[in-house]
């Protein structure tokens, strides 16, 4: 064997590793999927999600990986992931099937009202359409990054894989890293749209909602989304499953299987494939920057939103609903609910406010999944 | 030689939409028709076609357009561009005894914000719906459930 036939094999194996195949914008990527991986790990920020994203963004910007591609007509193990998950549109859902079966809507039973609050908290979604498309984004792509206001993971990765998939990773992204900052976001603007009379506003304790209330509450509302926006009903649908399973008390083996272990499984798979989707090429451009800030407008103006109808409900309302709950009509369950139950302590110690929160913030579910159905109904 | 002709001819037809169309607003305009009004944002135009002339025509020319959508109304057919294109619909009606009358309209900011203000309230009106259903049900079932008081029995005589 002669020296030049080494060298040779030597440059071929070298041309099988990354080393030759690097680009500037990988390094960029890592860094990316390490800052996701520290603020899951060290700050606790949304970390079921934030993890696998972070380091299905750190895999896939290596170069030579067989993750994300197809390869003699396979999918490579993420690409699969994401075909057969995020295209089919199937993790979503199952992820709202085990929502539901978490999820108590008695507050939202108990003080019906609430439902106004979540749909006027999704202003922002609407408003952020406008500037997205004077940001330079088509209409389809301005339906998907208005809908990150809505603060709900699965209803914003649903909606974008239907009409904008290239922004699916960037939306995704903005969508869970700012609901983590909901105590950063909120309390400010909730401040700002108050006084401290209304801050201290005591609302009635919630009757109690019965069992039977609890199973028909699933049935009636699958009846209406399906009847008003049926494009959502994937979503709605299994959200409203899971919580007939929890509330029946029947299926309690199937219960305990779509709030724990499935509901596990599915979210490791869409962090890593939503991960996954981020690569160098996709990512580095103006776009997902200024989704990230629209993003923050979005969730601004939403908060705005949900605040601003508790007050003109409060106008024609004899029993006073105090505004701080308006907050959690974003969505970003419980999140924005725990926010508005600390800025209630924090002007009165004595007033409890989660309960109430929690009805708005159930009702912002419902309510961006149906934004997320007009957009469907817009543009199909 | 009369089937070259014929083959020139198909083929000139079918290379109409893509090099000989006028345009308007980059929206392809079908040659050979009569402008009945022409402004900075709207165009109408006849033309001595049938429906099914002109929507073969739209569907060859905008076949490479990404998002388009042609959506058949009961009396008209309107397609629509959801992207960045200039123009924003070219509608034609289907029957059409006198001529076609083909419109195209600009992309325009109150079809936009319309939309939105329209689909805003419609959030409303699904939740209000729901709320209805909600008070309604909530109402029959406490009905319902409502079990008369045992009056306990008199103590002693």
């Amino acid at each position: 064997m002669t020296m030049n036939e080494i060298l040779d094999m030597l440059y071929g194996i070298l041309h099988t590793t990354g080393f030759l195949n690097m680009s500037w914008k990988m390094p960029v990527m890592w860094s990316i999927g390490c800052l996701f991986l520290y603020l899951a790990i060290t700050k606790n920020f949304e970390p079921l999600l934030l993890l696998p994203i972070g380091f299905g963004i750190f895999l896939v910007n290596f170069p030579l990986v067989p993750l994300m591609g197809w390869s003699h007509d396979q999918p490579h193990l993420l690409e699969a992931f994401y075909h057969y998950g995020l295209e089919w549109e199937i993790i979503p859902c199952v992820i709202f099937l085990g929502l539901g079966a978490m999820t108590d809507f008695g507050p939202l039973i108990a003080n019906p009202k609430t439902l106004l609050v979540g749909a006027g908290a999704q202003l922002g979604v609407f408003v952020t359409f406008t500037g997205t498309i004077l940001a330079g984004f088509t209409l389809k792509e301005a339906a998907s990054v208005g809908i990150i206001g809505g603060a709900d993971g699965p209803t914003t990765i649903y909606l974008t894989q239907h009409l904008a998939p290239q922004l699916l990773g960037a939306n995704a992204l903005a969508a869970y890293s700012y609901m983590a900052m909901v105590p950063l976001i909120q309390p400010p603007i909730v401040k700002w749209l108050t006084n401290s009379k209304e801050r201290t506003i005591r609302m009635k304790q919630l009757r109690q909602v019965s069992r039977t209330e609890k199973i028909l509450y699933p049935l009636i509302t699958a009846s209406v989304i399906a009847l008003l926006v049926p494009s959502v009903m994937p979503l709605m649908g299994m959200f409203m499953l899971g919580n007939l399973m929890k509330e029946s008390g029947a299926v309690a083996r199937l219960t305990e299987t779509a709030q724990g272990a499935l509901m596990n499984v599915v979210t490791i798979f869409l962090g890593v494939s939503v991960g996954a989707t981020m690569t160098g090429d996709k990512f580095l451009s103006w776009k997902p920057l200024l989704i990230f800030s629209l993003g923050l407008l979005d969730f601004a103006v939403c908060t705005i939103g949900g605040v601003l109808t508790v007050k003109i409900m409060n106008l024609f309302l004899k029993e006073k609903i105090n505004p701080l709950i308006g907050s959690a009509g974003v969505s970003a369950v419980p999140m924005a609910a725990r926010v508005s139950q600390m800025m209630g302590q924090k002007y009165d110690k004595g007033n409890f406010l989660l309960m109430h929160a929690m009805g708005p913030n159930l009702a912002g579910v419902i309510g961006s999944a149906a934004a997320a159905g007009m957009f469907i109904a817009m543009f199909d | 030689m009369n089937r070259l002709l014929a083959l020139v001819i198909i083929f000139l037809f079918f290379l109409v939409p893509v090099v000989g169309a006028e345009e308007f607003l980059q929206a392809p305009v079908i040659p050979g028709g009569k402008v009945i009004n022409k402004t900075d944002d709207r165009l109408e135009v006849h033309y001595n076609l049938s429906h099914k002339e002109v929507i073969e025509f739209y569907r060859e020319a905008l076949k490479d357009t990404k998002d388009i959508k042609f959506r058949e109304r009961k009396d008209e057919t309107y397609i629509e561009d959801d992207g960045r294109l200039p123009w924003h619909s070219i509608t034609f009606p289907k029957k059409c005894p006198d001529g076609i009358v083909v419109t195209i309209v600009k992309d325009n900011w109150t079809w936009i914000l319309g939309t939105l203000f329209l689909r805003f309230i419609g959030v409303f009106v699904v939740l209000l719906i729901l709320y209805l259903a909600m008070v309604t049900s909530g109402a029959i079932t406490t009905m319902l459930l409502a079990r008369p008081v045992k009056k306990s029995p008199p103590i002693g005589r």
